[in-house]
């Protein structure tokens, strides 16, 4: 065999093992998502969104209670673990820059970034249901945003040290004190990128389940109120799939269509960002 | 050469970390309202004593400076020297346009704001001049409000001098302000140089020779991080004393 079909064959045999891995993968995404897709369209009514949800057997029942608290506590997830992911990132890249904490601190975000969310459902568990004796909203809240701090926190400090230092240094150089060069130079050049990975962050806790089982737990009756157990669609989606009636089944469908419409609304938003942020 | 001495260079001794003397008993008068050249080859130190006089190696650990730099009898080395203050009156402008993500005028604004003014027409007044002063008006008036990143290399460089002017220094460092430029921006930029000295002293590094024999009155000639000579523009050029001087100027390494 001459050296060139031998690299020939070579070249078709890997073109082959990295085309059927990649289809395989993609089998099972489609099959997924389309899934997802035909049993969820059907489901998807104004009564689904409006109603609360009712025994099992009588006609018109939804999960508003479900839409409601998914929102009231990745809102408030937000609210906790984007503050405390900036500001961190911030002290990674800008005060503690190439300290020995500071980088100690980046490798153990890398790790807690792959930690089981449910170990996380647990931990919040351990230290905030147990000692108060109930569930809550803001244990759920917690969990998530326990999750989402490590993420936003890594990439405000990649985002940050994307920034030139003669930028900051010309800053510098006008008698600028740091606060002023980090807030009005550095975050303005960095806004974007930080803002896009706020979006993922988002989108990577919305569609959690695990953390909320022994935090937030359940409600079957609408609430607001986020000291006692609140509904989350993940959890909904989780209990109503293992239930034995039809009519759950297809909300759960429903509610698993609009969430994963949710997060892929959420990664577009953020992908369109990073394009027209580099395009220019 | 006659003239107020501005800032006075004292054995000068310049660490970065990990000891290594990167200037080595420096010392030499600056002169008030004069533009002074430092030149020399690649690693010199020519940057780096530029930057003592705004203490920009602050920002960056384990340095250490020896002996001082008296500025109008105070020493700047000294550690109870307000940066903040040193820096807006010693200006500095770098190799590379450093023009702020925001608007033409807002880059300006910001320093000025800075200084503590917030006075809508007063920073508009503030913002024609400084654009004025550095020879860019005529060509941004129309669009102030416009991102600074639309303009070219040479516009983004004087708007700088123009952000740097506008807070009005006593003293400005420039940091090889060309060798990102064109011929012709940095013909615009030298004549900006010269016409800004009756105003301000300059500091300018240069490894372009015959822009230092252009723009300067007065020329240090660094290598290995020395001093090796010190004079009026015209005798360094002309008629140096010493050997390596001659042997630098004239071409023969560097």
């Amino acid at each position: 065999m001459n050296l060139e079909t031998k690299r020939k064959a070579e070249s078709f045999i890997a073109l082959t093992l990295s085309g059927l891995a990649a289809a395989v993968g993609l089998f099972w995404l489609v099959y997924i998502l389309g899934d997802v897709l035909i049993n969820g369209i059907g489901a998807l009514k104004p009564s689904l969104f409006l109603n609360d949800p009712v025994p099992a057997g009588v006609e018109g029942g939804g999960l508003r209670n479900a839409f409601i608290g998914q929102l009231m506590i990745t809102g408030a997830a937000t609210l906790i673990g984007v503050p405390i992911g900036v500001l961190g990132g911030t002290f990674l890249a800008e005060y503690g820059r190439g300290s020995r904490t500071a980088r100690a601190i980046s490798v153990l975000s890398d790790i807690t970034v792959s930690v089981p969310a449910l170990v996380v459902g647990a931990f919040v568990w351990a230290i905030v249901v147990r000692p108060l004796h109930h569930f809550s909203g803001w244990a759920g809240a917690l969990a998530l945003s326990i999750i989402m701090i490590p993420i936003v926190l890594r990439t405000t400090e990649d985002m940050l040290s994307l920034v030139p230092w003669t930028l900051r240094e010309a800053a510098f150089a006008l008698g600028a004190p740091y606060y002023k060069v980090i807030i009005q130079i550095v975050y303005r050049g960095a806004a974007t990128g930080i803002l896009t990975g706020i979006l993922l962050s988002m989108a990577r806790v919305a569609g959690e389940a695990a953390p909320l089982l022994f935090t937030s737990f359940n409600n079957n009756f609408f609430s607001g109120n986020m000291n006692g157990p609140i509904a989350s669609l993940t959890v909904t989606i989780f209990q109503y799939a293992m239930g034995p009636y039809k009519s759950w089944h297809e909300q759960a469908w429903g509610a698993a269509f609009v969430i994963t419409l949710f997060i892929l609304t959420l990664t577009i938003v953020g992908r369109v960002i990073i394009w027209w942020r580099y395009k220019r | 050469m006659k003239g107020t001495i501005e800032i006075e260079v004292k054995d000068l001794n310049f660490y970065y970390s990990g000891d290594i003397h990167a200037l080595q008993n420096i010392s030499f008068p600056i002169f008030k309202n004069k533009v002074t050249a430092l030149i020399g080859p690649s690693g010199c130190g020519k940057t780096t004593l530029l930057r003592c006089f705004n203490r920009m190696h602050d920002l960056y650990p384990k340095h250490r400076y020896e002996g001082e730099i008296l500025f109008q009898d105070r020493n700047i080395l000294s550690n109870n020297i307000d940066l903040i203050n040193l820096r807006s009156r010693i200006g500095m402008v770098f190799q590379k346009p450093t023009p702020f993500p925001m608007s033409i005028a807002e880059n300006i604004a910001y320093g000025l704001r800075l200084k503590g003014i917030r006075s809508k027409s007063e920073l508009v007044g503030r913002i024609e001049e400084a654009l004025k002063h550095a020879a860019l008006w005529t060509e941004v008036r129309d669009k102030l409000n416009e991102s600074a990143y639309e303009l070219s290399g040479g516009q983004q460089q004087r708007l700088v001098i123009a952000r740097a002017l506008a807070v009005e220094p006593e003293v400005l460092l420039f940091d090889e302000p060309t060798s990102a430029l064109d011929p012709i921006s940095t013909s615009k930029i030298e004549e900006l140089v010269a016409s800004l000295k009756k105003d301000v002293t300059i500091i300018i590094v240069t490894h372009n020779m015959q822009q230092a024999a252009r723009v300067s009155d007065m020329t240090g000639f660094l290598y290995m991080g020395e001093l090796i000579e010190y004079g009026t523009t015209e005798k360094i050029f002309t008629n140096p004393d010493n050997k390596q001087t001659d042997d630098y100027i004239t071409g023969r390494f560097g």
